[in-house]
């Protein structure tokens, strides 16, 4: 118990040191890799609460993402032209901007989780990616916020005492909110709700024989996982200052599955590691090649075959 | 005599298939009632649509009185009734405690914590360790439940039903796959259970059946061709013909 904690202690140190060893190597590009990683590792972090504890494989995860990320765009548009429907003021300090993608991302995801939770297994795999393209597509057709283009924007949202223009800090703030989420759903995870998630995954048909009424339960974790979606897609609408439906695309949501189960499914650090390795290996492998996944795709294969937990498992 | 399960003229059918046709059973508070009968005769279904994971076409399920035939499986179970599986079905990468903490944490109320750590909650494994205890499994609290012998994989699913508080136990089959000295273990486990509460019993093996049983009703083809004593049973010349005369 003791050693995991000091192993988390250490992490947040190395990470907390990248950006001076960016500045050592001359190579400012790695904080925005760093910070890259630390976003999908938020999103993909959320998704394990789905794949790894409750057994739920929701293939639609970008749209979370994607809403999140629109939400920060769409204020951002609006804060700097006029209003939205003639009333609605745009936002732009991240305190208020922040938290509403969280609530829109969870809202859609409770909307979704309702309606796709009444299926199982296949079905339930192919009414979240349907779900999610519907999403795509609204977007790719909203001509207002850019469609296909996409919607840029000129500033990161306002933090109190925090330069918009620096990245280093934006860095930070990204690590600081990966190390939160990671804490909260560790709590999640430990507590009676996350007991019963387990147990949703391990065995749901005698989970209702003792008396759980499963639905409900597994909707909450689809909602709370939407939400930390939504989070992460907020942050890289920042990282980027710029959203378009790529962040909705179903390979986005392909690409998390891949993180989670790459680093190790119902473990929470696996995902951070997954994430890693993924976003490490395509900014290395596309020095060489634009096909990169012929090289990721082996790599998927050997490590689904032969570690039970992912990288992760590799170590245990 | 008042009835603790009262089944009312059950129907079932899948497809052309008539797995229950017009079955009548009671099973009264306090005994055990043995539901037997040849492979095929409908005993696993009558079983589901008790326990609410099938639905029947026709007919009426009272729990204690209350018409429960349309009730969701949670409701059935906050009545007081709960059932165990013909295969083994527990909690595999959870420890035995966990298993049965965790029925304890669902009888106990909603799950809707995020916060608190399960493992250290005590009003949740204290009682789930007594049960353990009483199913003699105290020494093997700490092991994952896949690690554990098959037949206390067995003890802890009835550790399992019992903790949810039910009154009523529907038990599939649970000597099942079990060997010989296991079984009678089992069988003396079974006898113990009968003090705390009713059960209906499906059961394959005719000695622990006719050692048990306060009452057996043998179904054939889905329905219910006679219902009394063992010794009734043994002596019914419908029931010769039907089952036990194959089996001699």
């Amino acid at each position: 118990m003791v050693r995991r904690y000091l192993a988390a202690l250490v992490a947040i140190a190395l990470a907390c040191l990248v950006p001076a060893v960016a500045a050592a190597l001359g190579k400012p590009d790695l904080i925005t890799l760093g910070t890259q990683i630390a976003i999908y590792a938020i999103a993909a972090a959320g998704l394990d609460l789905l794949i790894g504890y409750t057994g739920l494989s929701s293939f639609g995860h970008a749209a979370f993402f994607g809403l999140g990320g629109y939400t920060v765009g769409i204020m951002a548009f609006h804060a700097a032209g006029e209003k939205m429907f003639g009333v609605i003021p745009g936002l732009t300090e991240a305190w208020l901007v922040w938290p509403l993608a969280i609530a829109v991302s969870a809202l859609a995801a409770l909307a979704i989780g309702a309606l796709s939770l009444r299926t199982t297994g296949v079905s339930f795999i192919m009414i979240t990616l349907a779900f999610a393209e519907m999403f795509f597509f609204l977007f790719v057709s909203l001509k207002t916020y850019g469609g296909d283009d996409g919607l840029g924007f000129r500033r990161r949202n306002g933090i109190p005492g925090i330069s918009p223009r620096d990245d280093v800090a934006f860095y930070y703030v990204c690590l600081t909110a990966l190390v939160l989420v990671l804490a909260l759903l560790h709590r999640v995870v430990h507590s009676r709700f996350g007991r019963v998630l387990q147990g949703m995954r391990q065995n749901p048909r005698r989970m209702e024989a003792i008396g759980l009424a499963t639905y409900r339960y597994k909707l909450t974790a689809f909602t709370i996982a939407g939400g930390v979606a939504g989070l992460a897609g907020a942050l890289h609408a920042n990282l980027l200052r710029f959203v378009s439906p790529d962040m909705l695309h179903w390979t986005m949501s392909g690409d998390f599955m891949i993180m989670v189960v790459l680093g190790g499914a119902g473990t929470l650090i696996g995902p951070v590691i997954g994430a890693a390795a993924m976003v490490l290996l395509q900014s290395w492998l596309a020095q060489w090649t634009e096909h990169w996944m012929i090289v990721m795709g082996p790599i998927l294969v050997f490590v689904v075959l032969f570690a039970r937990r992912g990288i992760l498992g590799l170590f245990r | 005599m008042s009835a603790l399960l009262e089944v009312r003229g059950l129907m079932k059918r899948f497809g052309g298939l008539i797995a229950t046709n017009n079955l009548d059973l009671d099973v009264t508070e306090g005994e055990l009632h043995a539901l037997i009968g040849p492979n095929g005769a409908g005993k696993s279904t009558a079983i589901g649509l008790i326990s609410g994971e099938l639905k029947p076409d026709a007919g009426t399920i009272r729990l204690a009185g209350a018409d429960i035939t349309g009730a969701p499986i949670a409701a059935r179970v906050r009545l007081g009734m709960t059932r165990s599986f013909q295969v083994t079905s527990i909690l595999p990468e959870f420890t035995a405690l966990e298993n049965v903490a965790l029925v304890e944490q669902i009888r106990a109320g909603h799950s809707f914590r995020f916060w608190r750590e399960a493992a250290r909650d005590r009003s949740l494994t204290d009682p789930a360790l007594d049960m353990l205890a009483r199913m003699g499994l105290a020494a093997r609290a700490e092991v994952a439940a896949r690690d554990l012998a098959h037949g206390e994989q067995r003890q802890l699913e009835l550790a399992m039903a019992l903790m949810t508080g039910a009154k009523l136990l529907l038990l599939d089959e649970p000597m099942a796959g079990l060997g010989a000295t296991e079984s009678q273990a089992m069988t003396t486990i079974l006898a113990g259970l009968k003090r705390h509460a009713t059960i209906l019993l499906v059961e394959h093996d005719m000695d622990a059946v006719f050692a048990l049983a306060d009452r057996i009703t043998v179904l054939v083809y889905g329905q219910a061709i006679a219902s009394g004593p063992p010794d009734a049973i043994r002596a019914d010349p419908a029931v010769r013909a039907a089952y036990l005369g194959e089996e001699a």
